[in-house]
């Protein structure tokens, strides 16, 4: 085939044109690509180190591994390498490794690694499945390498998890770990994941496990790229919340929607060969009201009497509310039913998690009289209620709607005769609730601070808010767990 | 006595004179910064120039107001140092005994800093906050109470950041968000609904 040479300049041109649009899609695409990484765990830090793929071979880079265990001192000195390492607190040790070559001297002792140790830019490089044991040896520490899950735990840091199922209605699963965590929580329509990447969380044993039970059937643990995954099956939403210090998830069903309607359903009578069982249709929409004592464990909150803080009259009154809204027909769960303690983030990401249909938190203080209602203090911005919100400023996109709980909750304190005001309020953790949200605070219904404790009082801010939240009901939208 | 005695006589004479002046004046400004440094009474001038009128929202947590008064005193002239005097006659307000919305005993606000986009940083003391009355309206007015305050002085200050012993805190006693930034914009709407 012969072309014209003005079909030849062409061609040059469009060839000139395309070459930097390849090499700029080519830059991109290896630019977003992340390198892969160890996540090593190790008594008083977890950090992640990047891996070099050498021929083939994953490799680690020697100064990278140690340096936050330790002072080190790395140099080349023509093919060989010195390191010298010294641990907090302990004597300086060495080692020596030979460029292209698989033998090596760490403490005095000769070691022969899997494959040849490489210098490159002045930065030494050992084979990923020998960091073991050369950390191993210069810490003077047992040390594992999960080399499939790229995870290497130094001494005794490897963290076992146990599951301890409550058949109770509803059932609630605990989790239970040695020591705090603090993973990422997602829902997912049947399972609830939570993922711990600066946890040193491994498998008590069992990595899949069923339970016999018909709302919690099983979970699955897993590790990979760094990180571990607990997965737990569910056929109904579950609402997460952390309870002694972060050391136990507490994974609980919903309370089933209260029958508000008696009426009996006739029980029709069919021929035996047509009595198949059914397959259970997908969980729809429904409408929860997540409740949230304020405080709790060590955080007192506000000391309203010499006797009385504000994390009890917050949980008493929290108790009071799920109960007027039972009785109204409104699913209502608590994000803490006892003194447990609970981080303004862990709150916000159990809330979060359990996307409720509308966010309520409790507090009480001695200052002022009566009841404050708040809602969030961000400026209103026009966000997607869909997909990822920002962090900081998730309550932005349902300022409206948080708004109208507001405004009805204080319209039905104001039908109760109890003083009240309507206020926006830099109140944590409120701007991280992706779901309308409301706070409420009591204080002191007269000149007696004690009568913030008054079951009467209580009882009527509870029928108010509860009132207040079923007048609105229609406006807010359920969420499909 | 030589001429040469005599001259070096009054040449000492004169740098002893201009030392002693020099001491004096070390002396005053050394007292003027203890002034400065020591927690204010109400009513106590903070500057040394004539007295100007001072705009303060004063809080209420007896009905949840926010009221706008305003007092005459002194102020020093630099503007950050303004700010804090301004901030300082606030605190008085809060730390005499009977006022309507009290806080922890030595509160004080250590120092003001204002960068170019108006920010102040507001640097109080660890009282202020580990003394601070416990609650979401009591925590608000306070921090509202010094944005606004802070704007109504000096309207190029636009938002407020607060740290305590130059430290940013999760809340001021609970509940308050002290890690963000505070616009005067948004402040002012809420002081509008508390008045």
């Amino acid at each position: 085939m012969t072309l014209r040479p003005q079909a030849d300049k062409r061609l040059l041109w469009f060839a000139l044109l395309a070459l930097p649009l390849l090499i700029a899609r080519w830059a991109t695409v290896h630019a977003q690509s992340s390198p892969e990484q160890l996540t090593v765990y190790s008594p008083q830090t977890s950090y992640s180190v990047s891996l070099l793929d050498l021929q083939g071979r994953s490799y680690i880079g020697i100064v990278d591994l140690l340096e936050p265990l330790g002072s080190v001192d790395a140099r080349p000195d023509g093919k060989k390498y010195k390191v010298r390492f010294t641990p907090p607190g302990g004597r300086t040790v060495e080692a020596q490794f030979n460029d292209d070559k698989e033998k090596a001297k760490v403490l005095g002792e000769t070691l022969k690694l899997p494959s040849n140790f490489f210098l490159q830019n002045g930065r030494g490089y050992v084979p990923l499945s020998s960091a073991a044991e050369i950390v191993g040896k210069l810490l003077a520490k047992p040390v594992q390498l999960h080399p499939a899950a790229r995870r290497l735990f130094i001494g005794e840091t490897p963290m076992r998890f146990s599951l301890d199922l409550d058949k109770s209605n509803p059932p609630k699963l605990v989790i239970s770990f040695p020591a705090p965590v603090n993973p990422s929580i997602a829902t997912e329509p049947g399972r609830v994941r939570f993922t711990f990447r600066r946890e040193p969380v491994v498998s008590n044993g069992q990595d899949s496990v069923s339970f016999d039970d018909p709302v919690i059937t099983g979970a699955n643990f897993a590790e990979h790229d760094g990180l571990a995954e607990l997965d737990v099956m569910a056929t109904e939403p579950l609402v997460p919340s952390f309870a002694d210090g972060g050391r136990s998830i507490i994974l609980s069903a919903l309370p089933p929607p209260p029958q508000v309607t008696t009426v009996p359903v006739p029980q029709l009578q069919l021929p035996a060969q047509i009595m198949t069982p059914q397959p259970k249709p997908p969980a729809g929409p429904r409408f929860l009201v997540l409740i949230d004592p304020a405080h709790g464990g060590s955080d007192s909150g506000a000391t309203i009497t010499p006797s009385l803080v504000e994390k009890d009259v917050a949980l008493a009154l929290a108790r009071r509310v799920q109960r007027e809204l039972t009785a109204k027909g409104i699913a209502a769960g608590m994000l803490r039913n006892s003194d447990i303690a609970i981080s303004l983030d862990q709150r916000a990401v159990s809330v979060n998690a359990a996307r409720p249909a509308l966010y309520i938190t409790l507090h009480a203080a001695n200052t002022g009289r009566g009841v404050h209602v708040f809602t969030s203090m961000l400026p209103a911005a026009n966000l997607s209620r869909q997909g990822f919100l920002p962090w900081d400023s998730a309550q932005a996109a349902f300022l409206d709607l948080s708004g109208v709980v507001a405004g009805s909750v204080a319209a039905e304190l104001e039908t109760r005769k109890l003083p009240n005001t309507t206020l926006v309020a830099p109140l944590r953790p409120m701007n991280n609730i992706a779901a309308p949200a409301i706070a409420v605070e009591i204080a002191p219904p007269d000149d007696k601070v004690e009568n913030i404790a008054s079951a009467e009082y209580q009882e009527q801010v509870a029928q108010a808010i509860a009132a207040g939240i079923a007048a609105v009901r229609s406006k807010l939208p359920e969420v499909r767990p | 006595m030589t001429r040469r005695i005599l001259i070096m006589f009054a040449i000492l004479a004169v740098v002893a004179v201009a030392l002693g002046f020099y001491a004096l004046h070390l002396k005053r400004k050394v007292a003027r910064e203890e002034q400065a440094a020591t927690p204010l009474a109400a009513g106590v001038p903070a500057g040394n120039g004539p007295p100007e009128p001072v705009t303060l929202y004063v809080a209420n947590d007896s009905d949840g107001t926010l009221r706008k008064t305003q007092l005459s005193v002194s102020l020093p002239v630099e503007r950050s140092e303004r700010a804090r005097a301004v901030l300082r006659i606030l605190m008085a307000q809060y730390l005499n005994s009977g006022s309507p919305h009290p806080v922890g005993d030595k509160s004080d606000v250590r120092q003001v800093y204002l960068m170019n986009d108006g920010t102040a940083i507001v640097d109080t003391n660890s009282a202020f906050a580990d003394a601070h009355p416990s609650g979401v309206l009591a925590e608000e007015l306070t921090v509202a109470s010094l944005v606004a305050t802070l704007n109504a002085n000096d309207d190029k200050i636009t938002r407020v950041k607060i740290l305590v012993d130059g430290q940013e805190r999760d809340t001021l006693a609970g509940h308050a968000d002290l890690r963000r930034f505070y616009e005067a914009g948004n402040i002012g709407q809420v002081v509008k609904d508390m008045q």
